[in-house]
């Protein structure tokens, strides 16, 4: 419940407020809530498994977003940011995508 | 997907991708969240005040990044789309440009196809008119002219008395022209000086003026003209007459000889004062 609240409070922050990104984190933008995506499922998964952990949650969720954009900036660095951040969403795709199946099973029994 | 007891269970030796895809496939964020469980037997009854603050932070983190740039995005994509359009008008400008170029460009080629044509035709004319232009001035005398003829020099008789008809007349001379001219001169002068149609042969005192300059004997005519048949022919005519006349009675001395190359100077251009062209066109 208190999940819900807080991603309604934030979306409606996001769109409401329109806080300016800086020109320099936008290329990190994408790559960011798509981390954070993966680590939302990964705790709604252990959730429904009864093993979620809040403590696990949140540092999970915040090395994520780092980790994404760190590693999308070093590759702007040497020059591949465009593969790199192909690279990282494709793995943190068929991660979410493993996280929703196992949510499905649990939801539908199917 | 359908075999949830496999997760973490080697598959055999494969290929690193298969091994990596294998990784991933099986080995979720849940990993963690089962080494938690199994460190803390069990799990706390509910969350703390500060887990719930932590929670909310991240939740509330996730909200603000998913809405800013979903915001990103949507502003993003206008601005896109004010390029595209932006970018099609100004291509179907330059078109519409180009074609414009195009058919004036198709109207100046037909311009200067008709000018060309147009330019052909004046030279034509103009070559024309120049070979009319020479042969007038050969004509009328203002051309200086060569090429072969006659050249004929008449004297007063050796013991001529004035009176008596050893003396060259200026109709004797007029008829030794107009006989050249009826037997095909083109060209005359005497004494260097070229005859047209209006000059005139006439006496002054006592010396034969030719367009009112006076000649000293002997009267040189040079007539260009067909050196073969020339002489015999004007012999033929009235002036040629006369002058074997003149020449059997009188003693006038008068001798015809050809020449392979003539050279007459031109005339002033006679000016008409009374004859005005007929413009019929």
């Amino acid at each position: 419940m208190i999940a819900v609240i807080g991603l309604l409070i934030g979306i409606a922050a996001g769109l409401f407020l329109e806080p300016t990104v800086p020109e320099a984190l936008q290329p990190y933008l994408p790559i960011a809530v798509v981390a954070a995506l993966d680590a939302v499922f990964g705790a709604a998964r252990a959730h429904f498994d009864g093993i979620f952990d809040d403590r696990v949650f949140v540092i999970s969720f915040f090395s994520n977003v780092l980790i994404a954009a760190l590693i999308v900036y070093l590759g702007d660095q040497l020059g591949v940011g465009g593969q790199l951040s192909t690279g990282v969403v494709v793995v943190l795709g068929i991660r979410i995508f493993s996280n929703v199946a196992a949510i499905r099973r649990h939801v539908f029994h199917a | 997907m359908t075999q949830e007891g496999s997760r973490g269970a080697t598959t055999g030796r494969a290929t690193p991708t298969e091994g990596l895809l294998a990784q991933l496939l099986n080995t979720d964020v849940d990993e963690e969240y089962l080494v938690a469980a199994a460190r803390t037997a069990s799990p706390a009854a509910g969350p703390s005040n500060a887990r719930r603050m932590q929670i909310s932070a991240a939740v509330v983190t996730f909200g603000v990044l998913l809405g800013v740039s979903v915001i990103k995005t949507e502003r993003d994509r206008p601005q896109a789309l004010v390029e595209r359009t932006q970018v099609i008008a100004q291509i179907s400008a330059r078109q519409t440009r180009l074609d414009r170029l195009h058919n004036k460009l198709r109207f100046e080629q037909d311009r200067v196809a008709d000018l060309q044509t147009s330019v052909a035709a004046l030279v034509t004319s103009a070559s024309r008119l120049g070979g009319e232009a020479d042969m007038l001035g050969v004509a009328s005398g203002e051309t200086a002219v060569h090429g072969p003829g006659v050249v004929v020099t008449a004297d007063n008789a050796g013991d001529a008395v004035p009176g008596a008809g050893g003396i060259i007349l200026d109709t004797d001379l007029q008829a030794l022209v107009n006989g050249l001219w009826a037997a095909g001169a083109e060209a005359i002068a005497i004494n260097g000086h070229r005859l047209s149609t209006m000059t005139a042969i006439r006496f002054a005192g006592q010396a034969i003026t030719v367009d009112y300059r006076s000649l000293t004997p002997p009267y040189i005519v040079a007539a260009i003209g067909d050196p073969n048949t020339l002489p015999a022919r004007f012999l033929e005519t009235a002036g040629g007459q006369v002058w074997l006349g003149l020449r059997a009675n009188f003693g006038i001395r008068f001798r015809t000889r050809t020449a392979e190359r003539l050279e007459l100077p031109g005339r002033p251009p006679d000016s008409l004062l009374w004859a005005h062209r007929v413009t019929s066109r």
